[in-house]
Protein backbone atom coordinates (compact mmCIF):
# COMPACT_ATOMS: atom_id res chain seq x y z
CA UNK A 1 0.00 0.00 0.00
CA UNK A 2 2.69 2.67 0.73
CA UNK A 3 6.36 1.86 -0.04
CA UNK A 4 9.31 4.31 0.27
CA UNK A 5 12.38 3.62 -1.51
CA UNK A 6 15.42 5.89 -0.93
CA UNK A 7 13.37 8.79 -0.13
CA UNK A 8 14.78 12.05 0.64
CA UNK A 9 13.66 15.79 1.02
CA UNK A 10 15.17 18.88 0.51
CA UNK A 11 13.21 21.96 0.48
CA UNK A 12 14.40 25.36 -1.63
CA UNK A 13 16.28 26.65 1.74
CA UNK A 14 17.89 23.86 1.74
CA UNK A 15 16.94 22.11 5.03
CA UNK A 16 16.83 18.50 4.49
CA UNK A 17 13.81 16.89 5.95
CA UNK A 18 13.93 13.41 5.18
CA UNK A 19 17.19 11.50 4.37
CA UNK A 20 17.31 8.56 2.23
CA UNK A 21 14.24 6.66 4.15
CA UNK A 22 13.30 3.19 3.16
CA UNK A 23 9.36 1.55 4.58
CA UNK A 24 6.60 -0.35 3.65
CA UNK A 25 3.32 0.13 5.06
CA UNK A 26 0.89 -3.01 4.32
CA UNK A 27 -3.39 -2.95 4.28
CA UNK A 28 -4.57 -3.50 7.39
CA UNK A 29 -1.63 -1.87 9.36
CA UNK A 30 -1.82 0.16 12.07
CA UNK A 31 1.18 2.45 12.77
CA UNK A 32 2.31 5.02 14.75
CA UNK A 33 4.90 7.73 13.18
CA UNK A 34 6.66 8.70 16.21
CA UNK A 35 9.35 11.95 16.77
CA UNK A 36 10.33 15.00 18.44
CA UNK A 37 9.31 17.92 16.36
CA UNK A 38 11.15 18.80 13.42
CA UNK A 39 12.66 15.59 13.28
CA UNK A 40 10.29 14.86 9.61
CA UNK A 41 7.11 13.70 10.22
CA UNK A 42 5.09 15.87 8.98
CA UNK A 43 7.02 16.22 5.80
CA UNK A 44 6.87 12.56 5.85
CA UNK A 45 2.90 13.35 5.74
CA UNK A 46 2.79 15.92 2.98
CA UNK A 47 4.78 13.06 0.91
CA UNK A 48 2.13 10.30 1.30
CA UNK A 49 -0.80 13.04 0.08
CA UNK A 50 1.24 15.01 -2.28
CA UNK A 51 1.32 18.15 -1.02
CA UNK A 52 5.00 18.10 -1.54
CA UNK A 53 7.35 16.06 -3.60
CA UNK A 54 10.41 14.10 -2.55
CA UNK A 55 13.10 15.52 -4.13
CA UNK A 56 15.01 11.61 -4.90
CA UNK A 57 13.78 8.05 -4.39
CA UNK A 58 10.66 6.45 -5.11
CA UNK A 59 7.40 6.32 -3.20
CA UNK A 60 3.82 4.39 -4.39
CA UNK A 61 1.22 4.99 -2.56
CA UNK A 62 -2.49 3.14 -3.20
CA UNK A 63 -1.01 1.77 -5.89
CA UNK A 64 0.15 5.79 -7.30
CA UNK A 65 3.36 6.45 -8.44
CA UNK A 66 4.29 9.68 -6.52
CA UNK A 67 6.86 10.69 -8.62
CA UNK A 68 5.45 10.51 -11.63
CA UNK A 69 1.66 11.24 -10.79
CA UNK A 70 0.16 13.88 -13.01
CA UNK A 71 -1.57 16.70 -11.11
CA UNK A 72 -5.20 16.11 -12.11
CA UNK A 73 -4.67 12.71 -10.66
CA UNK A 74 -3.83 14.19 -7.44
CA UNK A 75 -7.87 14.25 -6.21
CA UNK A 76 -8.08 10.46 -7.14
CA UNK A 77 -5.58 9.78 -4.81
CA UNK A 78 -6.41 11.81 -2.00
CA UNK A 79 -9.73 9.85 -2.65
CA UNK A 80 -8.44 6.62 -1.13
CA UNK A 81 -7.30 8.12 2.11
CA UNK A 82 -8.66 10.19 4.91
CA UNK A 83 -7.21 12.98 7.04
CA UNK A 84 -7.51 14.11 10.12
CA UNK A 85 -6.22 17.05 11.72
CA UNK A 86 -4.83 18.14 15.15
CA UNK A 87 -6.78 21.49 15.06
CA UNK A 88 -9.91 19.21 13.80
CA UNK A 89 -10.16 22.10 10.47
CA UNK A 90 -14.38 21.98 10.92
CA UNK A 91 -15.98 24.81 9.14
CA UNK A 92 -17.93 26.73 11.94
CA UNK A 93 -20.45 28.01 9.99
CA UNK A 94 -21.83 24.24 9.54
CA UNK A 95 -23.54 21.92 11.33
CA UNK A 96 -21.59 18.55 12.38
CA UNK A 97 -24.11 16.80 9.42
CA UNK A 98 -23.06 19.37 7.36
CA UNK A 99 -19.04 19.12 8.44
CA UNK A 100 -19.11 15.33 7.21
CA UNK A 101 -21.54 15.84 4.21
CA UNK A 102 -18.71 18.43 2.87
CA UNK A 103 -16.46 15.82 1.96
CA UNK A 104 -18.98 13.93 0.01
CA UNK A 105 -20.37 16.85 -1.68
CA UNK A 106 -16.75 18.23 -2.35
CA UNK A 107 -16.15 15.02 -4.69
CA UNK A 108 -19.51 15.62 -6.19
CA UNK A 109 -21.91 12.47 -4.65
CA UNK A 110 -25.45 12.29 -4.80
CA UNK A 111 -27.68 13.79 -1.93
CA UNK A 112 -29.30 10.44 -1.40
CA UNK A 113 -25.84 8.99 -1.52
CA UNK A 114 -24.90 11.29 1.26
CA UNK A 115 -27.72 11.22 3.82
CA UNK A 116 -27.22 7.63 3.72
CA UNK A 117 -23.53 7.57 4.46
CA UNK A 118 -23.49 10.60 6.53
CA UNK A 119 -25.57 8.59 9.01
CA UNK A 120 -23.62 5.56 9.11
CA UNK A 121 -20.22 7.33 9.85
CA UNK A 122 -22.48 9.64 12.77
CA UNK A 123 -23.44 5.89 14.24
CA UNK A 124 -19.90 4.79 13.92
CA UNK A 125 -18.29 7.68 15.63
CA UNK A 126 -20.95 7.97 18.27
CA UNK A 127 -21.98 11.51 17.86
CA UNK A 128 -25.94 10.54 17.49
CA UNK A 129 -28.15 13.20 18.56
CA UNK A 130 -25.23 16.10 17.68
CA UNK A 131 -26.13 16.54 14.11
CA UNK A 132 -27.14 19.77 14.27
CA UNK A 133 -24.64 21.15 16.64
CA UNK A 134 -22.11 23.72 15.44
CA UNK A 135 -18.35 22.37 16.31
CA UNK A 136 -18.23 25.42 19.01
CA UNK A 137 -21.21 23.30 20.39
CA UNK A 138 -18.56 20.19 21.22
CA UNK A 139 -16.14 19.76 23.11
CA UNK A 140 -12.91 19.30 21.85
CA UNK A 141 -13.07 15.00 21.68
CA UNK A 142 -16.25 15.57 19.71
CA UNK A 143 -14.69 17.88 17.26
CA UNK A 144 -12.17 15.52 16.54
CA UNK A 145 -15.05 12.96 16.09
CA UNK A 146 -16.44 14.91 13.50
CA UNK A 147 -12.83 15.31 12.14
CA UNK A 148 -12.67 11.89 11.99
CA UNK A 149 -15.83 11.36 10.35
CA UNK A 150 -15.50 13.31 7.90
CA UNK A 151 -12.13 11.33 7.12
CA UNK A 152 -14.39 7.98 7.58
CA UNK A 153 -17.18 9.02 4.93
CA UNK A 154 -15.90 8.73 1.49
CA UNK A 155 -14.57 5.31 2.72
CA UNK A 156 -10.91 5.53 2.55
CA UNK A 157 -8.22 2.56 2.41
CA UNK A 158 -6.11 4.88 4.53
CA UNK A 159 -6.68 7.31 7.30
CA UNK A 160 -3.79 9.40 8.28
CA UNK A 161 -3.87 11.03 11.70
CA UNK A 162 -1.70 14.20 11.84
CA UNK A 163 -1.43 14.71 15.90
CA UNK A 164 -5.36 13.81 16.24
CA UNK A 165 -4.75 14.41 19.82
CA UNK A 166 -2.52 16.91 20.02
CA UNK A 167 -5.71 19.50 21.04
CA UNK A 168 -8.08 17.11 23.05
CA UNK A 169 -7.85 15.91 26.94
CA UNK A 170 -6.20 12.61 28.09
CA UNK A 171 -9.43 11.02 28.75
CA UNK A 172 -10.84 12.20 24.97
CA UNK A 173 -7.52 11.02 23.27
CA UNK A 174 -8.00 7.90 25.08
CA UNK A 175 -11.46 7.68 22.94
CA UNK A 176 -10.30 8.88 19.34
CA UNK A 177 -7.91 6.24 19.84
CA UNK A 178 -9.97 3.71 20.23
CA UNK A 179 -12.18 4.80 17.66
CA UNK A 180 -8.81 4.43 15.45
CA UNK A 181 -8.05 1.14 16.91
CA UNK A 182 -11.85 -0.02 16.08
CA UNK A 183 -11.90 1.35 11.99
CA UNK A 184 -8.19 -0.23 12.01
CA UNK A 185 -10.15 -3.74 13.14
CA UNK A 186 -12.52 -3.10 10.28
CA UNK A 187 -9.31 -3.72 7.40
CA UNK A 188 -8.45 -0.14 7.38
CA UNK A 189 -4.75 1.10 7.62
CA UNK A 190 -4.32 3.70 10.01
CA UNK A 191 -1.21 6.16 9.99
CA UNK A 192 -0.98 7.89 13.55
CA UNK A 193 1.62 10.64 13.42
CA UNK A 194 2.05 11.64 17.44
CA UNK A 195 4.86 12.78 19.88
CA UNK A 196 2.67 11.26 22.59
CA UNK A 197 4.62 8.24 23.77
CA UNK A 198 2.19 7.31 26.42
CA UNK A 199 -0.69 6.79 23.96
CA UNK A 200 1.85 4.99 22.13
CA UNK A 201 2.90 2.77 24.53
CA UNK A 202 -0.72 2.10 25.59
CA UNK A 203 -1.82 1.20 22.34
CA UNK A 204 1.01 -0.29 20.94
CA UNK A 205 1.57 -1.37 17.02
CA UNK A 206 3.78 -0.64 14.81
CA UNK A 207 6.14 1.99 16.04
CA UNK A 208 8.04 4.33 13.52
CA UNK A 209 10.66 6.70 15.22
CA UNK A 210 11.83 9.47 12.60
CA UNK A 211 14.88 11.34 14.10
CA UNK A 212 16.79 14.16 12.13
CA UNK A 213 14.89 13.36 9.03
CA UNK A 214 15.70 9.29 9.19
CA UNK A 215 14.12 6.28 10.42
CA UNK A 216 15.26 6.08 13.78
CA UNK A 217 13.87 2.75 14.80
CA UNK A 218 11.02 0.49 13.01
CA UNK A 219 9.40 -2.12 15.81
CA UNK A 220 6.18 -3.83 16.71
CA UNK A 221 5.57 -3.81 20.25
CA UNK A 222 2.45 -5.70 22.20
CA UNK A 223 -0.51 -3.88 22.09
CA UNK A 224 -1.69 -3.15 25.45
CA UNK A 225 -5.16 -2.38 24.46
CA UNK A 226 -7.65 -3.91 22.15
CA UNK A 227 -11.53 -2.58 21.91
CA UNK A 228 -12.97 -6.19 23.06
CA UNK A 229 -10.68 -5.44 26.16
CA UNK A 230 -12.67 -4.70 29.21
CA UNK A 231 -9.95 -4.12 31.55
CA UNK A 232 -9.04 -1.58 30.24
CA UNK A 233 -12.85 0.22 30.42
CA UNK A 234 -13.07 -1.28 33.90
CA UNK A 235 -9.78 0.65 34.76
CA UNK A 236 -9.96 3.99 32.92
CA UNK A 237 -8.69 5.68 35.24
CA UNK A 238 -5.38 4.11 35.38
CA UNK A 239 -5.39 4.81 31.39
CA UNK A 240 -5.74 8.36 32.09
CA UNK B 1 -19.07 16.44 -13.46
CA UNK B 2 -22.08 15.13 -12.19
CA UNK B 3 -25.58 16.34 -13.07
CA UNK B 4 -26.13 16.01 -9.05
CA UNK B 5 -23.35 18.33 -8.58
CA UNK B 6 -24.70 21.25 -10.59
CA UNK B 7 -27.31 22.65 -8.22
CA UNK B 8 -24.49 22.38 -5.08
CA UNK B 9 -22.00 24.35 -7.22
CA UNK B 10 -24.77 27.19 -8.27
CA UNK B 11 -26.29 27.36 -4.58
CA UNK B 12 -22.58 27.85 -3.36
CA UNK B 13 -21.41 30.53 -6.15
CA UNK B 14 -24.68 32.66 -4.92
CA UNK B 15 -24.04 32.09 -1.47
CA UNK B 16 -20.33 33.53 -2.18
CA UNK B 17 -21.91 36.80 -3.49
CA UNK B 18 -24.58 37.28 -0.51
CA UNK B 19 -21.56 36.37 1.52
CA UNK B 20 -19.63 39.13 0.24
CA UNK B 21 -21.78 41.29 -0.51
CA UNK B 22 -19.71 44.83 0.01
CA UNK B 23 -16.82 43.58 -2.37
CA UNK B 24 -19.91 42.37 -4.91
CA UNK B 25 -21.88 45.83 -5.14
CA UNK B 26 -18.70 47.49 -5.49
CA UNK B 27 -17.48 44.82 -8.28
CA UNK B 28 -21.10 45.21 -9.69
CA UNK B 29 -21.02 49.61 -10.19
CA UNK B 30 -17.53 49.85 -11.37
CA UNK B 31 -18.46 47.18 -14.38
CA UNK B 32 -21.75 48.83 -14.65
CA UNK B 33 -19.86 52.72 -14.98
CA UNK B 34 -17.49 50.91 -17.14
CA UNK B 35 -20.21 49.15 -19.40
CA UNK B 36 -22.62 52.06 -19.58
CA UNK B 37 -19.21 54.71 -20.94
CA UNK B 38 -18.59 51.46 -23.41
CA UNK B 39 -22.12 51.42 -24.55
CA UNK B 40 -22.64 54.87 -24.89
CA UNK B 41 -18.85 56.00 -26.93
CA UNK B 42 -20.47 53.17 -28.92
CA UNK B 43 -23.81 54.12 -29.75
CA UNK B 44 -22.28 57.44 -30.50
CA UNK B 45 -19.40 55.73 -32.57
CA UNK B 46 -22.43 53.82 -34.47
CA UNK B 47 -24.85 57.18 -35.09
CA UNK B 48 -22.35 59.24 -36.64
CA UNK B 49 -21.10 56.65 -39.00
CA UNK B 50 -24.39 56.38 -40.23
CA UNK B 51 -25.12 59.68 -40.44
CA UNK B 52 -21.72 59.78 -42.39
CA UNK B 53 -23.15 56.69 -44.62
CA UNK B 54 -26.38 58.91 -44.89
CA UNK B 55 -24.71 62.30 -46.63
CA UNK B 56 -22.53 59.98 -48.41
CA UNK B 57 -25.40 58.61 -49.80
CA UNK B 58 -27.41 61.74 -50.28
CA UNK B 59 -26.55 63.39 -53.50
CA UNK B 60 -29.01 66.48 -52.70
CA UNK B 61 -27.33 69.94 -52.59
CA UNK B 62 -29.17 73.00 -51.42
CA UNK B 63 -28.31 76.18 -53.75
CA UNK B 64 -29.05 79.56 -51.76
CA UNK B 65 -29.46 82.04 -53.64
CA UNK B 66 -28.98 86.07 -53.07
CA UNK B 67 -32.11 87.33 -51.18
CA UNK B 68 -32.06 90.01 -52.90
CA UNK B 69 -32.63 88.42 -56.23
CA UNK B 70 -36.38 88.78 -57.36
CA UNK B 71 -38.45 85.40 -57.96
CA UNK B 72 -38.07 85.65 -61.67
CA UNK B 73 -34.46 86.22 -61.83
CA UNK B 74 -34.43 83.29 -59.29
CA UNK B 75 -36.55 81.06 -61.83
CA UNK B 76 -34.00 82.57 -64.87
CA UNK B 77 -31.16 81.23 -62.52
CA UNK B 78 -32.70 77.67 -62.32
CA UNK B 79 -32.83 77.00 -65.92
CA UNK B 80 -29.00 77.92 -65.56
CA UNK B 81 -28.33 75.05 -62.99
CA UNK B 82 -30.32 72.56 -64.87
CA UNK B 83 -28.03 73.16 -67.73
CA UNK B 84 -24.97 71.62 -66.01
CA UNK B 85 -23.89 68.09 -67.12
CA UNK B 86 -24.18 66.46 -63.94
CA UNK B 87 -27.73 67.77 -62.17
CA UNK B 88 -30.32 65.30 -62.24
CA UNK B 89 -33.30 67.02 -60.61
CA UNK B 90 -33.71 70.82 -59.44
CA UNK B 91 -36.88 72.39 -57.80
CA UNK B 92 -37.38 75.55 -56.64
CA UNK B 93 -37.94 76.22 -52.64
CA UNK B 94 -38.84 79.44 -52.50
CA UNK B 95 -38.00 81.81 -49.47
CA UNK B 96 -41.53 82.12 -48.52
CA UNK B 97 -41.80 78.00 -47.92
CA UNK B 98 -38.82 78.48 -45.81
CA UNK B 99 -39.89 81.16 -43.41
CA UNK B 100 -42.66 79.05 -43.19
CA UNK B 101 -40.54 76.14 -41.62
CA UNK B 102 -39.88 78.85 -38.65
CA UNK B 103 -43.43 79.47 -38.08
CA UNK B 104 -43.60 78.29 -34.70
CA UNK B 105 -40.23 79.32 -33.81
CA UNK B 106 -40.90 82.53 -34.42
CA UNK B 107 -44.49 82.91 -32.89
CA UNK B 108 -47.02 84.99 -35.39
CA UNK B 109 -46.44 88.64 -34.78
CA UNK B 110 -43.00 87.92 -35.73
CA UNK B 111 -43.51 85.77 -38.80
CA UNK B 112 -46.21 88.04 -39.85
CA UNK B 113 -43.43 91.10 -39.65
CA UNK B 114 -41.18 89.53 -41.68
CA UNK B 115 -43.60 88.69 -44.88
CA UNK B 116 -42.69 90.24 -47.79
CA UNK B 117 -39.67 92.52 -48.13
CA UNK B 118 -39.14 91.77 -44.53
CA UNK B 119 -38.25 88.21 -45.37
CA UNK B 120 -34.28 87.90 -44.76
CA UNK B 121 -34.23 84.23 -46.41
CA UNK B 122 -33.28 83.86 -49.84
CA UNK B 123 -34.66 81.73 -52.16
CA UNK B 124 -33.19 77.37 -52.47
CA UNK B 125 -32.83 74.78 -55.50
CA UNK B 126 -32.60 72.03 -54.02
CA UNK B 127 -30.61 69.84 -56.56
CA UNK B 128 -30.20 66.41 -57.30
CA UNK B 129 -26.65 65.02 -58.80
CA UNK B 130 -26.58 61.96 -60.97
CA UNK B 131 -23.41 61.01 -59.90
CA UNK B 132 -21.82 61.86 -56.64
CA UNK B 133 -18.35 61.30 -57.60
CA UNK B 134 -18.60 64.25 -59.92
CA UNK B 135 -19.55 65.95 -56.22
CA UNK B 136 -16.31 69.03 -56.13
CA UNK B 137 -16.55 69.80 -59.63
CA UNK B 138 -20.33 70.16 -60.17
CA UNK B 139 -20.36 72.10 -57.01
CA UNK B 140 -17.82 74.67 -58.64
CA UNK B 141 -19.51 74.54 -61.67
CA UNK B 142 -22.93 76.00 -59.31
CA UNK B 143 -20.69 78.54 -57.60
CA UNK B 144 -19.33 80.11 -60.61
CA UNK B 145 -23.52 81.24 -61.27
CA UNK B 146 -23.89 84.89 -60.84
CA UNK B 147 -26.18 84.97 -57.60
CA UNK B 148 -25.31 81.99 -56.09
CA UNK B 149 -24.67 82.78 -52.39
CA UNK B 150 -23.57 79.32 -51.00
CA UNK B 151 -24.33 75.66 -51.42
CA UNK B 152 -24.87 73.44 -48.62
CA UNK B 153 -21.53 71.89 -48.49
CA UNK B 154 -22.06 67.72 -47.51
CA UNK B 155 -18.35 66.94 -47.47
CA UNK B 156 -17.45 69.37 -44.79
CA UNK B 157 -20.06 68.01 -42.46
CA UNK B 158 -19.26 64.28 -43.17
CA UNK B 159 -15.57 65.56 -42.87
CA UNK B 160 -16.18 67.12 -39.74
CA UNK B 161 -18.08 64.10 -38.37
CA UNK B 162 -15.33 61.54 -39.55
CA UNK B 163 -12.67 63.17 -37.04
CA UNK B 164 -15.62 63.59 -34.46
CA UNK B 165 -15.97 59.52 -34.73
CA UNK B 166 -12.88 59.02 -34.97
CA UNK B 167 -12.13 61.01 -31.85
CA UNK B 168 -15.19 59.03 -29.81
CA UNK B 169 -13.69 55.73 -31.19
CA UNK B 170 -9.68 56.97 -29.87
CA UNK B 171 -11.13 57.82 -26.80
CA UNK B 172 -13.91 55.45 -26.38
CA UNK B 173 -10.91 52.90 -26.80
CA UNK B 174 -8.48 54.16 -23.93
CA UNK B 175 -11.31 54.55 -21.78
CA UNK B 176 -12.97 50.93 -21.55
CA UNK B 177 -9.37 49.87 -22.03
CA UNK B 178 -8.47 51.32 -18.24
CA UNK B 179 -12.03 50.44 -17.18
CA UNK B 180 -12.02 47.06 -18.46
CA UNK B 181 -8.19 46.40 -16.30
CA UNK B 182 -9.91 48.25 -12.87
CA UNK B 183 -13.08 46.09 -13.11
CA UNK B 184 -10.99 42.56 -13.86
CA UNK B 185 -9.12 43.79 -10.92
CA UNK B 186 -11.67 44.38 -8.76
CA UNK B 187 -13.93 41.14 -9.63
CA UNK B 188 -10.47 39.40 -8.84
CA UNK B 189 -9.92 41.17 -5.61
CA UNK B 190 -13.66 40.38 -4.53
CA UNK B 191 -12.83 36.90 -5.91
CA UNK B 192 -10.07 36.82 -3.84
CA UNK B 193 -11.56 38.23 -0.74
CA UNK B 194 -14.11 35.06 -1.11
CA UNK B 195 -11.39 32.54 -1.28
CA UNK B 196 -9.35 33.98 1.38
CA UNK B 197 -12.79 33.92 4.35
CA UNK B 198 -13.24 30.06 2.12
CA UNK B 199 -9.70 28.95 2.63
CA UNK B 200 -10.67 26.18 5.27
CA UNK B 201 -13.32 25.10 3.08
CA UNK B 202 -10.87 25.22 0.11
CA UNK B 203 -8.33 23.03 2.02
CA UNK B 204 -10.63 20.36 2.99
CA UNK B 205 -11.98 19.86 -0.68
CA UNK B 206 -8.57 19.87 -1.52
CA UNK B 207 -7.50 17.19 1.17
CA UNK B 208 -10.71 14.87 0.82
CA UNK B 209 -10.03 15.28 -3.20
CA UNK B 210 -12.21 17.39 -4.96
CA UNK B 211 -10.60 17.89 -8.37
CA UNK B 212 -9.80 21.62 -9.06
CA UNK B 213 -12.62 21.85 -11.61
CA UNK B 214 -15.15 21.58 -8.76
CA UNK B 215 -13.01 23.80 -6.11
CA UNK B 216 -12.87 26.45 -8.94
CA UNK B 217 -17.25 26.74 -10.46
CA UNK B 218 -18.44 28.22 -7.37
CA UNK B 219 -16.25 31.39 -7.71
CA UNK B 220 -16.89 31.33 -11.41
CA UNK B 221 -20.19 31.14 -11.03
CA UNK B 222 -19.74 34.15 -8.42
CA UNK B 223 -17.80 36.04 -10.72
CA UNK B 224 -20.10 35.72 -13.68
CA UNK B 225 -23.18 36.38 -12.02
CA UNK B 226 -21.77 39.94 -10.94
CA UNK B 227 -20.48 40.06 -14.78
CA UNK B 228 -24.55 39.14 -15.54
CA UNK B 229 -25.96 41.42 -13.18
CA UNK B 230 -24.05 44.40 -13.93
CA UNK B 231 -24.79 43.81 -17.61
CA UNK B 232 -28.45 43.82 -17.05
CA UNK B 233 -28.20 46.82 -15.30
CA UNK B 234 -25.99 48.61 -17.87
CA UNK B 235 -28.31 48.11 -20.32
CA UNK B 236 -31.40 49.07 -18.41
CA UNK B 237 -29.76 52.40 -17.76
CA UNK B 238 -28.26 52.89 -21.36
CA UNK B 239 -31.92 51.78 -23.12
CA UNK B 240 -33.91 54.26 -20.91
CA UNK B 241 -31.36 56.92 -21.49
CA UNK B 242 -31.49 56.89 -25.15
CA UNK B 243 -34.33 57.98 -26.51
CA UNK B 244 -34.15 61.14 -24.33
CA UNK B 245 -30.73 61.57 -25.76
CA UNK B 246 -31.75 60.98 -29.28
CA UNK B 247 -34.57 63.27 -29.05
CA UNK B 248 -32.39 66.22 -27.18
CA UNK B 249 -30.06 65.63 -30.25
CA UNK B 250 -33.11 65.34 -32.64
CA UNK B 251 -32.99 69.32 -33.60
CA UNK B 252 -29.25 69.44 -34.33
CA UNK B 253 -29.67 66.04 -36.63
CA UNK B 254 -32.70 67.03 -38.77
CA UNK B 255 -30.62 70.19 -39.76
CA UNK B 256 -28.41 67.77 -42.02
CA UNK B 257 -31.45 65.82 -42.83
CA UNK B 258 -30.74 62.24 -41.76
CA UNK B 259 -31.67 60.36 -39.07
CA UNK B 260 -30.07 58.49 -35.76
CA UNK B 261 -30.50 55.19 -35.42
CA UNK B 262 -33.89 54.22 -33.71
CA UNK B 263 -34.01 52.09 -30.00
CA UNK B 264 -35.78 49.55 -31.76
CA UNK B 265 -32.83 48.78 -34.06
CA UNK B 266 -30.26 48.61 -31.28
CA UNK B 267 -31.71 47.66 -27.50
CA UNK B 268 -31.19 43.46 -28.28
CA UNK B 269 -27.74 44.39 -29.03
CA UNK B 270 -27.15 46.20 -25.82
CA UNK B 271 -28.51 43.85 -23.85
CA UNK B 272 -26.53 40.72 -25.71
CA UNK B 273 -23.26 42.55 -25.74
CA UNK B 274 -22.86 43.95 -22.46
CA UNK B 275 -24.67 40.51 -21.07
CA UNK B 276 -21.81 38.68 -22.71
CA UNK B 277 -19.10 41.47 -22.04
CA UNK B 278 -20.22 41.11 -18.00
CA UNK B 279 -20.07 37.38 -18.13
CA UNK B 280 -16.67 37.47 -20.12
CA UNK B 281 -14.77 39.73 -17.58
CA UNK B 282 -16.24 37.71 -14.76
CA UNK B 283 -15.62 34.87 -15.61
CA UNK B 284 -11.92 35.88 -16.81
CA UNK B 285 -11.69 37.26 -13.50
CA UNK B 286 -12.85 34.74 -11.45
CA UNK B 287 -10.13 32.11 -13.68
CA UNK B 288 -7.30 34.17 -13.00
CA UNK B 289 -7.62 34.44 -8.92
CA UNK B 290 -9.02 31.41 -8.33
CA UNK B 291 -6.04 29.58 -10.42
CA UNK B 292 -3.37 30.65 -9.00
CA UNK B 293 -4.54 30.12 -5.59
CA UNK B 294 -5.10 26.43 -6.57
CA UNK B 295 -1.42 25.88 -6.94
CA UNK B 296 -1.23 26.03 -3.28
CA UNK B 297 -1.28 23.07 -0.99
CA UNK B 298 -2.40 22.29 2.29
CA UNK B 299 -0.96 24.77 5.10
CA UNK B 300 -0.27 27.15 2.06
CA UNK B 301 -3.95 27.55 1.74
CA UNK B 302 -4.45 28.83 5.24
CA UNK B 303 -1.61 31.18 5.29
CA UNK B 304 0.48 29.50 7.93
Amino acid sequence: MIHLENVSKVYPNGTEALKNISLDINNGEFVFIVGPSGAGKSTFLKLLIHEEKATFGKIKVNGYDMMKIRPRRIPYLRRTMGIVFQDFRLIDKMNVYDNIAFAMRAIGQPEKKIRKRVSQVIDMVGLNGKEKCRPNELSGGEQQRVSLARALVNKPEMIIADEPTGNIDPKMSFEIMRKLVEINEKGTTVIVVTHEHDLVKEFGGRIIIINGGEVERDDRINTKYHPSDDTIFSNEEAVV
Amino acid sequence: MKLSSCGYLVKEGLKNIWNNRMMSLASIVVLVSCLIITGAAMLLSMNVTRLISGIGDDNQINVYLDYKMSDIDAIKLGSEISKIRNIDDCVFYSKEEGLKEFKDKLGEELYESMQGDGNPLGNVYKVRLADLSEYKETIKEIQAIDGVTSVSDRAAIAGTLTKLNRFVTLVGFWVVLILGIVTLFIISNTIKMTMYSRRFEISIMKSVGATNAFVRIPFIIEAMTIGLTAGILASAALISLYNPIRNTAAGMISLIGTSTIPLEEVWLQIILLFCGIGILIGALGGFISITKYLRKEGGEILGW
